[in-house]
């Protein structure tokens, strides 16, 4: 069975991205969240392998959605999006309890680099 | 013998190791089942003994001995490491602190029983005296290496993270959280702030407590990614140290002397040059340029002599945040950064007693308990930062918390009922916060319930600062925390000045807050809330006229005058005077203010031709 994600981005654009690389790669995206508040719904119910978290959202930010799902779930997988120049707040989720970060704009090399780190 | 002339190195080395044992307790709080930091406390109490004995201090030779004692059972495991035993050393350090410094003094109190036998009732342990090996004295053991083959060992670790990894700082964080999995994880070098902002090359260093072998680690470590190497060696830094020359001690008398000299030396100098370039007279000339070489030669080897890293007066605040995290029931983690930056010794000596006040605000007002803490989603340790940086001719020292924040809202409907702020005023801005905080006695006349009381200590501070040429800032945001911003000059006595000229008398400004100079260009002027501003490169600064100021009569010089742009932080000022005359390094006289003499008066000093000249001060301009 293939490994399933939930892909966490306010911009369209970055899930459609992000799903075409974990898609192509055999991953099944099981569900998409446009803001933090929906991503620790998502979760609970989904209980995705795999979680691809912007740190910059609407209604509750990434890293705060770190936290959340880490509290129902210590041993959630999941790997930050984040773009150039975000580093202190990178750090800060990974404090929280993220498991890897990668950087936009993707190489989608360096994704599934970073997917198979967390997964491992 | 005589030993009343040992009394002053008694004393002086006593400092200095009882200063080390407060750092050495911190650490091995941090890190019970740290081996070196029980080794140096041993050491250096053991040294203190010795030397108290050999004075004939008797009171100090028996409190430190009891305090050895005390050490010796811990580090050889006959007695627990336990947060009340702690206690009791930081008990018995302060203790001693006291009784070194009346020892110094000449006096020798009697000797402390109360402590000494709590100290002894500690060292026997609960359990009763364990069997104690009877080969050498404590002083000649080392710590035991006997261990339990499945006994977590500390071992070193230097990560090498890949060097064109991507925003390598949160990679070792990544590998940072791996480590706190296998095991306790203490001495993170450089500290995680600097490792946020990527100011290391890739390589960091911490302590690893852990049952695992080194091989498992590292393959552990590495699985994170983007790591070159993990290795298990102290890095070269660590075990080489700074490079250290051979040092004597000078009383600081001596060198303030030195420096009141060099200074007269200096203005005799500028005289010299200013008369020979009259003279004409190429033999004279020359003769006073070489002069100028050598005074200027020998000015930077006496200020550098001055010079004092700020970790000197930094090394008493972790004690301190740790005292006060106890006393309110509060975690907090404190950090620092940057003390191996220098300031003139003199500025050094006025400037611990403002950190003090901003550090405790920080610790009492600014973070909050856990449970509050932890109801704002933030982690339940709070964060205090006290920092150093080199900002061209200023040090910049900042505290920084990562607690509630200044309520402006609350602060302004106060400083409104007292008269403090207009009406009209609807928000506070960082400028005005400070101002507010600073006026005295601001938040100890009423604390409205649930305003942080900020402000106990900010005049103090604001005071102390100002008398030192240096400004205090502050930045804030509700629930993210505050930053308080000292900015003193390197150093006091000399400085290079900029001299202008307003209603045919001289002014000096010093250069350290000259931004730039610019042409007073009446298109330029426009208005900032009812203010002159002067429009420059698109920036409008406000602007402030020399000749108004000092309420100079003569007529005002042609329309194009030239204009100072002052700048303290962020902040600027273009201050239009009537001329500028040069540069010039001037000596700071000591200056008893007149009453009534105008607050943008920094000092006084001499010029090179003689004639005296008041000093500018940039910060009270803005």
């Amino acid at each position: 069975m293939n490994q399933t994600v939930l892909v966490c981005d306010d911009a369209i654009f970055m899930r459609t991205m992000i799903s075409d690389i974990l898609s192509q790669a055999g991953f099944e995206i099981v569900g998409e969240a446009e803001s933090g508040v929906q991503a620790v719904e998502k979760y609970k119910v989904l209980k995705p392998d795999l979680v691809t978290m912007d740190i910059v959202m609407p209604d509750m930010g990434g890293i705060e959605a770190v936290r959340e799902i880490c509290k129902g779930d210590p041993e959630a997988r999941i790997l930050m999006c984040s773009a150039m120049g975000q580093q202190a707040l990178v750090v800060e989720a990974i404090q929280a309890g993220a498991k890897d970060f990668v950087v936009k704009p993707f190489q989608p090399s360096r994704v599934l680099e970073a997917v198979q780190r967390v997964l491992a | 013998m005589d030993l009343s002339k040992y009394a002053a190195l008694f004393l002086a080395e006593s400092r200095e190791h009882l200063s080390a044992c407060n750092g050495s307790l911190l650490e091995w709080e941090r890190d019970p089942a740290a081996l070196e930091p029980v080794g140096r406390l041993f050491r250096a109490i053991h040294t203190i003994k010795g030397m108290a004995a050999t004075m004939g201090y008797a009171a100090v030779a028996q409190l430190a001995h009891a305090t050895e004692n005390l050490l010796d059972a811990l580090r050889h495991g006959r007695v627990l490491t336990t947060p009340d035993v702690f206690q009791l050393l930081f008990r018995a350090v302060d203790r001693l602190g006291g009784m070194v410094e009346v020892a110094g003094d000449g006096k020798d109190e009697d000797p402390d029983t109360g402590l000494i036998a709590e100290l002894d009732a500690a060292a026997v342990g609960p359990q009763g005296p364990a069997p104690q090996t009877t080969s050498a004295g404590p002083a000649a053991e080392e710590p035991r290496s006997r261990r339990a083959s499945d006994a977590p060992r500390i071992r070193p670790v230097q990560v090498v993270i890949r060097p064109n990894a991507i925003m390598r700082g949160a990679r070792a964080a990544l590998v940072l959280r791996r480590a706190e999995a296998l095991g306790v994880v203490s001495g993170l070098r450089p500290p995680l702030s600097q490792l946020e902002r990527d100011e290391f090359d890739g390589r960091f260093f911490f302590r690893l407590q852990t049952k695992l072998p080194d091989a498992e680690v590292g393959a552990a470590l590495a699985v994170v990614g983007d790591v070159d190497a993990v290795q298990f060696e102290e890095s070269a830094a660590e075990s080489n140290g700074t490079s250290r020359g051979r040092q004597i001690r000078v009383d600081l008398r001596r060198l303030d002397a030195l420096m009141k000299q060099v200074g007269e030396l200096v203005v005799a100098k500028n005289r010299l040059v200013a008369l020979s370039s009259e003279a004409s007279d190429p033999t004279l000339t020359e003769l006073s340029e070489r002069i100028s070489r050598l005074v200027s030669a020998m000015q930077g080897e006496v200020i550098a002599a001055r010079m004092t890293p700020v970790g000197e007066v930094f090394e008493r605040f972790p004690r301190l945040v740790r005292d006060l995290s106890r006393d309110l029931k509060k975690r907090i983690r404190f950090d620092m950064e940057g003390e191996e930056i220098e300031l003139d010794r003199s500025i050094l000596d006025e400037i611990g007693d403002p950190l003090l006040h901003l550090i405790r605000n920080a610790a009492d007002h600014g973070v909050e308990p856990p449970e509050q803490r932890a109801a704002a989603g933030k982690p339940a340790e709070g964060r205090i930062l006290l920092s150093a940086t080199r900002e061209r001719n200023t040090v910049a020292l900042r505290v920084t918390d990562d607690g509630r924040g200044i309520d402006r809202a609350s602060i302004l409907a106060k400083a409104r009922r007292e008269g403090a702020a207009p009406d009209k005023l609807d928000a506070l801005t960082d400028d005005l916060l400070v101002r507010v905080l600073a006026r005295p006695g601001f938040s100890t006349a009423q604390t409205v319930s649930g305003v942080s009381g900020r402000g106990v200590g900010v005049d103090v501070a604001m005071t102390r600062v100002r008398a030192l040429g240096g400004t205090l800032e502050v930045r804030s945001e509700l629930g993210r925390g505050s930053t308080f911003l000292i900015r003193v000059p390197l150093t006091l006595a000399i400085v290079r000045a900029l001299l202008t000229e307003a209603g045919g008398e001289r002014y000096a400004v010093p250069l350290a807050y000259v931004a730039e100079t610019v042409e007073f260009d009446q298109r330029a002027v426009t208005a900032v809330r009812d203010r002159e501003a002067l429009v420059v490169r698109e920036q409008v600064i406000p602007t402030v006229h020399l000749r108004e100021l000092v309420a100079a009569r003569s007529q005002p010089p042609a329309a194009k005058r030239p204009t100072v742009i002052l700048e303290v932080g962020e902040r600027r000022t273009a201050l239009v005077v009537d001329a500028l005359v040069g540069q010039q390094d001037i000596v700071v006289e000591p200056f008893d203010a007149p009453r009534g003499l105008p607050p943008f008066v920094g000092g006084a000093t001499i010029l090179a031709d003689g004639a005296p000249a008041l000093i500018l001060d940039a910060a009270a301009l803005l």
